[in-house]
């Protein structure tokens, strides 16, 4: 038996499908490019961190979304890369409680400008909780990231704390003081210069909290909230002023110490 | 730096020589061990205006006298922050000159290695690390040099040690 074989194509048809092979190769090679630009820019979008992952979970949403809505002032960085800060209003429904009004405020300046050039504070950073004591002082407790991606310098960590003191300061009248932590523990600097073992001077004229306030007023719950050190690393942290409120200098020619020196005590050996 | 202190008369004591990374008491330590000292902490920062360097002294200090004649380790800067601020005042003052844009008077900050410094002591800020060419920064080092050694040399007469009895210090 003999196969039967195929007839061969005819010609006029072998020409059509040849054409539109080469059309097919020549739009394919015009939209590889495209392609390409496309991959690119997917590969250029930001990836959510773990961190950002966990704000958008550990964030409060507005207390009373309903309530009215206040304008508040935060204080982003001024862009003239002097260090200096300049205030943005927003118009946020914010709670009248220091603490949850607080996380808020935070929460926004965390969150950022719409410049990202302004920031003043790293986007993978996080509120982790935020307190209130009866003297005024207010506890902001941050991950980890506030310490590693903060820019390291004086002047680059002096305008984070001072971003972070002034907004509360603008939007929480009870805040007289300000202690950071970070992951609930007291550190030395925030990125190798600033001092993180004092607190800072927020407001002298704060409003006193409301008598009929727990004794510490806690923000929501996150889950840095339930092995909070507070009272350990509050109490050893001594009362400053805030950078910049020095007293003027002595207006004498001749300086000597304001007290005369005496034996230094050795440093605190950490155990 | 050091050639330049030391051709205005000065003994100079680097608290680091290579890349070893003492903590911020085995420096002050150091310094806390001379008498008639000053502390100058420089450092380049990872902000700011390219070109510029800035003077910063020690924000205010909460005054805790103590009962046992003895200085606070953690405050000991305290009774030094109006020489501080006029020694900073001074070396500011040279640095805006060469540097343009550098701001005219010391600022205030937390510093930490300021804190435990028993010396009048600043810390000099140089803008910045993000300079595309590392050599603005080579550059800028003779001026540095010669501002803070024009500023310890302005600050000496001003410097009195006060008188203590033998034995209170080290």
């Amino acid at each position: 038996m003999i196969p039967p074989v195929n007839p061969p194509m005819h010609p006029k048809w072998r020409a059509y499908l040849i054409g539109m092979l080469a059309i097919a190769v020549f739009i394919a090679a015009l939209y590889v490019p495209v392609l390409r630009r496309r991959l690119h820019q997917a590969k250029d979008v930001p990836t959510v961190s773990e961190e950002q992952a966990r704000r958008e979970l550990t964030q409060t949403s507005p207390t009373n979304p309903n309530g009215p809505v206040t304008r508040a002032r935060l204080f982003w960085s001024a862009g003239a890369r002097d260090g200096s800060l300049m205030p943005v209003s927003i118009d946020l429904p914010l709670a009248m409680d220091p603490a949850p009004r607080g996380k808020q405020v935070l929460n926004t300046l965390l969150a950022g400008p719409i410049d990202a050039e302004l920031r003043t504070l790293p986007p993978d950073a996080v509120l982790l909780a935020f307190y209130m004591l009866p003297d005024g002082t207010a506890i902001a407790d941050f991950s980890e990231a506030m310490a590693t991606s903060t820019p390291s310098g004086i002047q680059s960590e002096q305008m984070a704390v001072d971003s972070i003191a002034k907004t509360l300061e603008a939007n929480v009248p009870q805040v007289k003081w300000l202690k950071i932590l970070i992951h609930g523990q007291e550190v030395d600097t925030l990125a190798g210069h600033l001092d993180l073992t004092r607190t800072f001077l927020v407001n002298a004229k704060a409003t006193p909290m409301p008598q009929s306030s727990a004794p510490i007023q806690k923000s929501q719950s996150t889950p840095s909230d339930v092995s909070n050190p507070l009272g350990a690393a509050v109490k050893g942290a001594p009362k400053a002023a805030a950078p910049g409120a020095a007293k003027p200098a002595g207006a004498s020619q001749k300086l000597t110490p304001a007290a005369t020196p005496g034996k230094l005590a050795p440093p605190a050996k950490n155990p | 730096m050091k050639i330049a202190l030391e051709q205005n008369g000065f003994q100079v004591i680097q608290t680091r020589q290579g890349n070893e990374n003492p903590s911020f008491d085995d420096r002050s330590a150091m310094a806390n061990a001379q008498r008639g000292a000053v502390f100058v902490s420089i450092h380049v920062g990872s902000t700011g205006l390219p070109g510029t360097a800035r003077v910063y002294v020690m924000s205010d200090l909460p005054s805790a006298p103590e009962t046992n004649g003895l200085i606070a380790w953690d405050r000991a800067q305290a009774p030094f922050l109006p020489l501080s601020r006029r020694f900073g005042d001074m070396v500011q003052g040279f640095l805006a000159q060469r540097f343009k844009g550098s701001p005219l008077n010391s600022q205030a900050a937390a510093v930490r290695q300021l804190r435990t410094t028993a010396a009048p002591a600043i810390a000099v800020e140089i803008a910045s690390v993000a300079v595309d060419d590392r050599n603005v920064l080579d550059r800028m080092a003779p001026g540095i040099a010669d501002a803070i050694a024009r500023g310890c040399s302005g600050f000496r007469p001003l410097y009195v040690v006060a008188a203590v009895n033998p034995g209170d210090r080290p």
